[in-house]
């Protein structure tokens, strides 16, 4: 790729989840890397393993049932995955942090944002609680609350969604970190509340050079923040490009559907907007060969025999598919 | 000034409760309690003598005239004389009472407290083998009787068979020492008793929270375990916590403390009650009945303001 030492680097990650059924492969040979301060986009349906890869950068796989079978993250160089839980606590919240799809209940119902805004700074920063509390007094202020002196005191269940979130953004900030996870940040909001939320994470990233995860099924939010995206279809990344050519240029007949499902205004309205036909298979009993070739109009013989690899192709993007589709076609 | 409203208001609103739970024991236990008249009576009495005697008892007042007389009785605490030994039953109360909160508080608080704590260890390890001991543990102490335990516990600690180590009857306390000795082995048996019951049931509580989205966040956060317990799922966990606690107040100090009392030989107040429930002595039961369900509707009107002050979304309104 690029000269540019990758702030998180995963290589060949295996995630395994022991159900009653069996044992699932919710994360199958993953490998991608995050640049210093870059807005990366993860897009896939729901179940494709998005939400979990995000997980397991912050050590967070239920375990068990979970587990890392095999692989590796680094986070500049350090190998997080066998990390002792003492000093990936130290990483959380400090070097990498989370926001969560659910504002409403992803904070703590009995205490006040402040306190716990408050508690994630005295652990990570040395500071006094009153010192924190002017840190976060700051960040709210940041993050466009209003008379944040006054919000800081009050409880989760007193602020709006949207408020919610911010406050979610502003404790996720608070420490500085260097990479920050946001996973489905506003799909629990209104579409306007989006948008100022969406506003918030961009402008602070920029502040701060944060690098951002943004995991959504949202495209339109992916080509409007991010410059690079990787697609995972069941639990593989399927293709990894830069925006332009991901969203002109979809060499994976999967990444090509979900741009032709985006709906749009378009001059002649179409009878019926193109979806992908079929549903994701189940992770407990996937096809032979590509995992997509059930529902790929261009399959071929050789798909249900082999697998195919994620290959970088001559503009740069990586596409795992036998038969890239053309500019063009 | 909010909360002092709050606080009026749930006493305000407790009134018609305390109404009716008296109205009801009044009915049962006093309107259509046992009639005493021929008890007082020699044999072959005249209907004057009757009417004379029922008179006395005030059984030929009114309905609404006797539940006022009921109510005036708990409101002063004074419900006359035992049948039995003609002492006064406030002062019977006032001797008794303090004994047995002596004898119940401090199995009824480590129960709960240890409840707590192991409900908590075995929910930070559920599914490992800790764990599997903890709930064990739990199912032994819930199966077996109270009576069995106790029994047993005597066996162990107070017989010349097993230990022997403390007094199995009576309650002569002059010292701090002479309490620990007698108050060691009913401890001993409520704890292991009560211990099974809670800690499930925290367990289960704690279990729950665990599983909440705010938990993971401060995961993601970096907080400890030790935070994560103590902090973030203990403080959401504490209004079923509390309801449990509360709620076992009056069923501990009642029934807890009559079985203890009569096979300890401690002259509390549920020796009392039980004394007064065989022998039929009605002012005694009248005051122990009528106080119980009093106490109910105290513990419910403080059990609410408890969720006030530990869940700031119940709404003070």
């Amino acid at each position: 790729m690029s000269a540019v030492e990758p702030l998180i680097s995963v290589r060949n990650l295996r995630i395994e989840f022991n159900t009653e059924r069996g044992v699932v492969r919710a994360i199958d040979d993953v490998s991608f890397d995050i640049l210093p301060g870059e807005t990366l986009g993860v897009v896939g349906e729901s179940g494709c393993g998005k939400s979990v890869t995000s997980l397991a950068i912050l050590g967070l796989i239920p375990s068990p049932p979970g587990r890392i079978v095999s692989g590796s993250i680094r986070l500049q160089g350090r190998e997080l995955v066998g990390l002792p839980e003492a000093e990936y606590r130290r990483v959380r919240g400090r070097e990498i942090s989370m926001i969560f799809q659910e504002p409403m209940t992803a904070l703590n119902p009995v205490f006040t944002v402040g306190s716990q805004m408050v508690d994630v700074l005295v652990r990570h920063k040395q500071l006094t609680r009153k010192q924190a509390r002017q840190v976060a007094i700051d960040m709210l202020a940041k993050v466009g609350i209003p008379s944040p002196e006054k919000r800081i005191d009050e409880y989760p269940h007193q602020l709006s969604g949207g408020m919610r979130q911010r406050v979610m953004i502003a404790m996720a900030l608070s420490c500085g970190p260097k990479l920050l996870l946001a996973d489905e940040p506003t799909t629990a909001l209104d579409v306007t509340t989006q948008a100022q939320v969406m506003e918030e994470i961009v402008q602070l990233q920029e502040e701060f050079g944060t690098a951002v995860v943004l995991v959504t099924h949202d495209l339109g939010v992916v080509a409007e923040t991010c410059q690079r995206a990787v697609v995972m279809y069941c639990g593989k990344v399927i293709e990894e490009a830069d925006i332009e050519t991901l969203f002109h240029h979809p060499k994976h007949p999967y990444t090509r559907g979900l741009m032709d499902s985006i709906p749009r205004i378009r001059e002649q309205k179409k009878a019926e907007l193109p979806t992908i036909p079929g549903t994701v298979p189940d992770l407990l009993h996937l096809p032979n060969g590509c995992r997509f070739v059930d529902r790929c109009f261009q399959a071929q013989e050789r798909c249900c025999q082999a697998e195919p690899a994620l290959e970088r192709q001559a503009d740069g993007s990586q596409v795992a598919c036998f038969y890239p589709l053309e500019a063009g076609a | 000034m909010e909360m002092l409203q709050y606080t009026l208001r749930k006493l305000i609103t407790g009134i018609p409760l305390v109404l009716g739970v008296t109205l009801i024991s009044f009915v049962l236990m006093v309107y259509f309690g046992p009639d005493k008249t021929y008890d007082l009576l020699g044999k072959n009495p005249t209907p004057e003598e009757i009417a004379q005697v029922r008179h006395q008892l005030g059984y030929d007042q009114p309905f609404v005239v006797r539940y006022l007389d009921y109510l005036r009785e708990l409101v002063t605490l004074d419900f006359g004389y035992s049948d039995s030994s003609g002492e006064r039953v406030g002062s019977i109360l006032k001797r008794t009472i303090p004994v047995s909160l002596a004898v119940i508080l401090p199995g009824f608080i480590l129960g709960n407290l240890l409840g707590v704590v192991l409900a908590l260890v075995a929910a930070y390890h559920r599914g490992g083998w800790i764990d599997k001991l903890i709930m064990a543990g739990s199912v032994v102490g819930m199966s077996v009787s109270f009576l069995i335990v106790i029994i047993a516990f005597q066996v162990i600690f107070s017989s010349s068979y097993g230990l022997n180590w403390f007094p199995v009857l009576g309650w002569d306390v002059y010292s701090f020492w002479d309490y620990l000795r007698y108050v060691t082995v009913p401890t001993l048996a409520s704890v292991f008793v009560a211990l099974g019951y809670n800690t499930r049931f925290y367990r289960a509580v704690i279990v729950e929270e665990m599983g909440r989205d705010h938990v993971r966040t401060a995961r993601a956060y970096g907080a400890s375990p030790a935070e994560l317990l103590f902090k973030s799922i203990l403080k959401n966990s504490l209004i079923p916590i509390i309801t449990r606690i509360m709620f076992s107040i009056p069923l501990v100090v009642v029934s807890g403390s009559l079985l203890i009392e009569s096979y300890f030989g401690i002259p509390g107040v549920g020796k009392v009650a039980f004394d007064a429930i065989t022998t039929g002595d009605q002012p005694i039961l009248k005051a122990v009945v009528g106080l119980t369900a009093v106490l109910f509707v105290v513990v419910l009107i403080i059990n609410d303001i408890l969720y006030k002050v530990v869940d700031p979304r119940v709404s003070l309104k």
